[in-house]
């Protein structure tokens, strides 16, 4: 079974498998999407994440949804970076 | 497994009846699905809540989803002057919000695919401005410039995104239209004859086959205009 940190890094590495620069480190400030800072990841490729996150969060026993109202967002973006979206993806985890 | 929208009548169960012919799977999605013989889940398109359901369903039942076809709608006929709010508002929830909740909620099945096709709804009264359907046709304007974004977004995925624009189609949603009104709409179209279901179903039959997977982003007018 896995454990909080391992979640967490597995969130990370989703990110980083379609991140442009494969060797980018991912920590929990790195920008995903629609922030001020300069985003890693395109559109295309944060569906592709959100797919193999829906794939992990079956292996865990829930589903994620990528699509609710707090994942779209403007300000409160589960997208905003790396480290929003792994404590959403935990926050569900856990709520299951 | 085709999911279709608008299923319990007119276009949208012309097209789950010619796709079940076809021995298509069908998952038919309609308000009422009661009288329904294939496949069917309640569902008003206009609730994203309602729409997040059936998308948590399809997930659970591993359906393979290949193709979205957005056919539910609703029409008022009266000027937008005469229009309530709430009727105008139910329109647009329907007519615009509905797809766009559709595409948004449904379109990640045809991503795991990296193919699919997905059908929207407008219609002429979009292109030729028609008396007495204004906020009928800004709900269906909306459609149509969704669908051609959308298209661009989808085609990273292989997807094609298309609108069919019908005219006066025989179905329930001109009942009480005058015939006089309903002649002097055709008579805006290149073919000036009024267009039945099936040939409705000719073109959804067409746009989900391999060979128009070219097609993407456009706007199909039944008659032309």
């Amino acid at each position: 079974m896995y454990d909080l940190k391992e979640v967490e890094e597995r969130v990370f590495k989703e990110i980083q498998n379609v991140s442009e620069d494969k060797k980018t480190i991912i920590t929990k400030k790195t920008p995903l999407i629609g922030g001020e800072s300069e985003s890693i990841i395109d559109s295309v490729d944060l569906v592709d994440m959100c797919l193999s996150l829906e794939d992990f969060a079956v292996e865990l026993g829930f589903e994620f949804d990528w699509t609710s109202e707090k994942a779209m967002s403007a300000t409160n973006s589960i997208f905003k970076d790396a480290g929003s979206l792994s404590k959403e993806f935990i926050r569900q985890w856990k709520e299951n | 497994m085709f999911v279709v929208t608008g299923a319990s009548k007119g276009l949208g169960k012309a097209i789950c009846t010619r796709l079940i012919e076809n021995n298509v799977q069908v998952l038919g999605l309609a308000r009422d699905t009661s009288n329904l013989s294939f496949e069917s889940i309640n569902c008003d398109v206009s609730s994203a809540d309602e729409v997040r359901s059936v998308a948590k369903l399809i997930r659970k039942q591993k359906y393979n989803v290949e193709a979205v076809i957005n056919a539910a709608g609703i029409a008022s006929m009266n000027l937008a002057l005469t229009t309530p709010s709430a009727v105008a508002e139910k329109i647009v929830q329907t007519n615009l919000l509905g797809t766009i909740y559709c595409c948004q909620h449904f379109a990640p099945f045809l991503i795991r695919n990296k193919k699919g096709t997905i059908i929207n709804f407008s219609t002429i009264a979009v292109s030729l401005g028609l008396k007495g359907e204004s906020i009928y046709a800004a709900s269906k304007a909306g459609v149509e410039g969704f669908s051609r974004a959308f298209a661009r977004e989808m085609s990273d995925f292989n997807i094609s995104v298309n609108c069919i624009a019908p005219g006066p189609i025989k179905t329930d949603l001109i009942r009480g239209v005058s015939e006089k009104k309903i002649s002097k709409v055709i008579s805006n179209q290149i073919f000036q004859k009024q267009f039945m279901p099936d040939d409705i179903c000719d073109l959804v039959e067409m746009l989900v086959g391999d060979s128009a997977q070219t097609l993407s982003g456009q706007v199909f007018h039944v008659g032309g205009v």
